[in-house]
């Protein structure tokens, strides 16, 4: 009854399979096609960003934030702040959620390969890059040092707590966590700071290294500089823009950024492209 | 010899559609206004004047399901809208700067993605396209490249004959056809003598040097010139037969309902506003800017196309007095006035 292929706006329905709050704001949910050929047959790269919707409410637009190299489901990272996140906050185990997608670009994860690679993240901009953490770990002998430095206003706005525990454990990944000043606890024990000085402190080599970023555009705007004085080319730099989208699909007009749209022509854009941009985002 | 058609056997016409089940959409008197509306019998044509709003919504509606559902225990049921449904149209009446319109949006509409929603409508679509014989201060087909005369976009296309009825030109395969099926409502006469066409305002735009000067002044006082008394009402982009933004939103409960696009404008601070409050267009001038600047530049980079047809309804309707065609005038002339610095 239902043609994709015809109606480009119609949502694959997916069950929730799991539900995980990250922060008393932040949820994740696993979700699971419930169209055995969906399942099986839904690709996607990461990088790559859905519609989501909570039907009744409507669309929203998130990153999906598990990795390609896990198959059968998907997961995706959102706060609650609107009608449509709430509502989705509102679903439970075993309710059905939309999913459109995957749509935009990704990350060249291929040419990262024989690579070092350095995360950089602020507060609810991990998912975008956990996708590209897993993908890597996933692979790991293709990529040379691993280095993850992320950090949040306080401790309890660090998403995936249990991940960044996991990765702190790994003896293959480098992880400098950290929380602005006065966001620790007296048991905190990473660091203490902005994401931007504490990366100027970690100082990753930028030789044969590729660094992704992804944070609130004042993040995004301090530690570009950061990075540059390390030695990093706007080539070696990738981010994720995240403009407000409805279509995802290059027809609605609200997601460009001059004569680029974020949806077809992103959400991946190295900062050399950004800075070529207007600077309007 | 020049193919001709009477106005009453144009009334035919519509009413012959109309029976095989055909909608038949056409200017229509309707309160105060003329609108594009379906005709339920041919003598509701009303060709006088342009009217207030644009064909678009003959091929992209106001406002529209996309899909429907409906929840119970079982889980959610989604239902498809099948654009097979969309009836067969003929679009009668449409003034060139309306017929041209649908042939500048298939791009935006057909790239990567189709939309069948537009791009069926499309397909059962004919146009029949009027000429024009009277122009008012704000029309500017002509500054954008068409004319009161231009069959681009229509399929047959009519101008208005001195003596009555109108002279017929086949401009598609889609218009031959539907000549083809009513030879009886058409005549040929020898020679025809056409009503003169109408002036529109100005002389014609240099759209290169618009774009160009775009290409560079992303950054310029203009913009907060011109947006200091935009009042980020929409009416523009609402009544504009090439704005195509538009809105996805849920109606209904969360347990049976409907999923919509509908019509947005980039005028609306709203439109950009990300939910964690950030906007980067977080003031009118920026909304302004990207109006102009989707028209005249964006479009054509990504389509080779300009995004106007030199209407005017948006000069007619803006609240505070804003001219685009004196904007356009300004930048093409290389005198956008105080705002550029200039002395």
């Amino acid at each position: 009854m239902c043609d994709h292929s015809k109606n480009i706006y119609l949502p694959h329905l997916a069950t929730i399979a799991e539900i995980r709050d990250e922060t008393p704001d932040v949820r994740s949910l696993k979700l699971v096609f419930q169209d055995e050929q969906v399942r099986e047959n839904f690709t996607f790269r990461a990088g790559q960003f859905a519609e989501y919707s909570a039907f009744g409410a409507g669309e929203s637009t998130f990153c999906i934030a598990s990795s390609p190299t896990r198959k059968g489901y998907i997961e995706c990272c959102f706060r609650g702040v609107g009608r449509v996140t709430e509502a989705l906050r509102g679903l439970e185990v075993g309710e059905t959620v939309g999913v459109r997608g995957p749509y935009g670009n990704s990350f060249p994860i291929e040419e990262f390969e024989g690579k070092s690679l350095v995360f950089v993240a602020g507060g609810i901009a991990l998912p975008p890059l956990r996708t590209v953490i897993w993908n890597c770990l996933d692979l790991r002998d293709r990529f040379k040092d691993i280095t993850i430095v992320y950090g949040a206003r306080t401790e309890s706005d660090l998403v995936y707590k249990d991940e960044l525990k996991e990765w702190e454990e790994r003896g293959d990944v480098t992880l400098v966590k950290t929380v602005d000043p006065g966001g620790n606890s007296p048991s905190w024990d990473g660091r203490v700071g902005f994401v931007p000085t504490i990366l100027g402190e970690a100082a990753p080599t930028a030789a044969n290294t590729v660094a992704l970023v992804c944070g609130p555009p004042i993040m995004i705007k301090f530690t570009l500089p950061v990075l540059e004085k390390l030695g990093f080319t706007g080539d070696a730099i990738y981010t994720t823009l995240e403009n407000r989208m409805k279509c995802g699909l290059g027809k609605c007009g609200r997601c460009n950024v001059g004569n680029v749209y974020v949806c077809k022509d992103g959400p991946v854009f190295t900062a050399a492209q950004v800075k070529a941009m207007p600077q309007e985002f | 010899m020049p193919k001709t058609i009477t106005e009453q056997n144009l009334h035919v016409l519509i009413d012959t559609l109309i029976k095989e089940g055909k909608r038949v959409v056409g200017p229509k008197a309707a309160s105060a206004m003329t609108l594009y509306a379906p005709l339920a019998k041919g003598d509701e044509l009303a060709l006088a004047g342009l009217p207030r709003r644009s064909a678009k919504e003959t091929f992209f509606p106001l406002c529209e399901n996309i899909l429907s559902f409906a929840k119970d225990k079982e889980g959610v049921k989604v239902s498809d809208i099948d654009p097979a449904s969309f009836p067969e149209t003929v679009l009668i009446g449409a003034r060139p700067c309306d017929a041209a319109a649908p042939g500048i949006l298939d791009a935006v509409f057909s790239w990567d993605y189709h939309d069948e929603f537009y791009l069926a409508r499309r397909r059962k679509s004919t146009i029949i396209g009027l000429a024009c014989t009277t122009a008012d201060d704000a029309c500017f087909c002509g500054a954008v490249g068409l004319s009161p005369g231009d069959p681009a976009g229509s399929d047959l296309f009519l101008t208005p004959l001195a003596g009555g009825g109108f002279a017929c030109q086949t401009v598609t395969e889609k218009g031959e056809v539907l000549l083809a099926r009513y030879p009886q409502l058409f005549a040929e006469t020898a020679t025809v003598t056409s009503l003169p066409q109408a002036r529109p305002q100005g002389g014609k735009l240099d759209l290169t040097k618009i774009k160009s000067w775009l290409d560079g002044n992303f950054e310029n006082p203009l913009w907060e010139e011109i947006a200091a008394i935009c009042a980020g009402c929409g009416s523009c982009a609402f009544l504009c037969p090439a704005c195509h933004c538009f809105d996805i939103v849920d109606e209904g409960t969360e347990t049976r309902g409907v999923r919509r696009k509908h019509w947005d404008a980039c005028g609306f601070g709203k439109f950009t506003d990300h939910a964690s409050g950030h906007n980067p267009r977080d003031v009118q001038n920026k909304r302004y800017r990207n109006r102009i600047m989707h028209k005249f530049k964006y479009y054509h980079d990504k389509f080779g196309k300009t995004l106007c047809t030199g209407c005017g309804r948006c000069i007619r309707a803006c609240p505070v007095g804003i001219d685009i065609a004196a904007i356009l005038t300004a930048i093409g002339t290389g005198d956008q006035g105080p705002g550029t610095g200039k002395d």
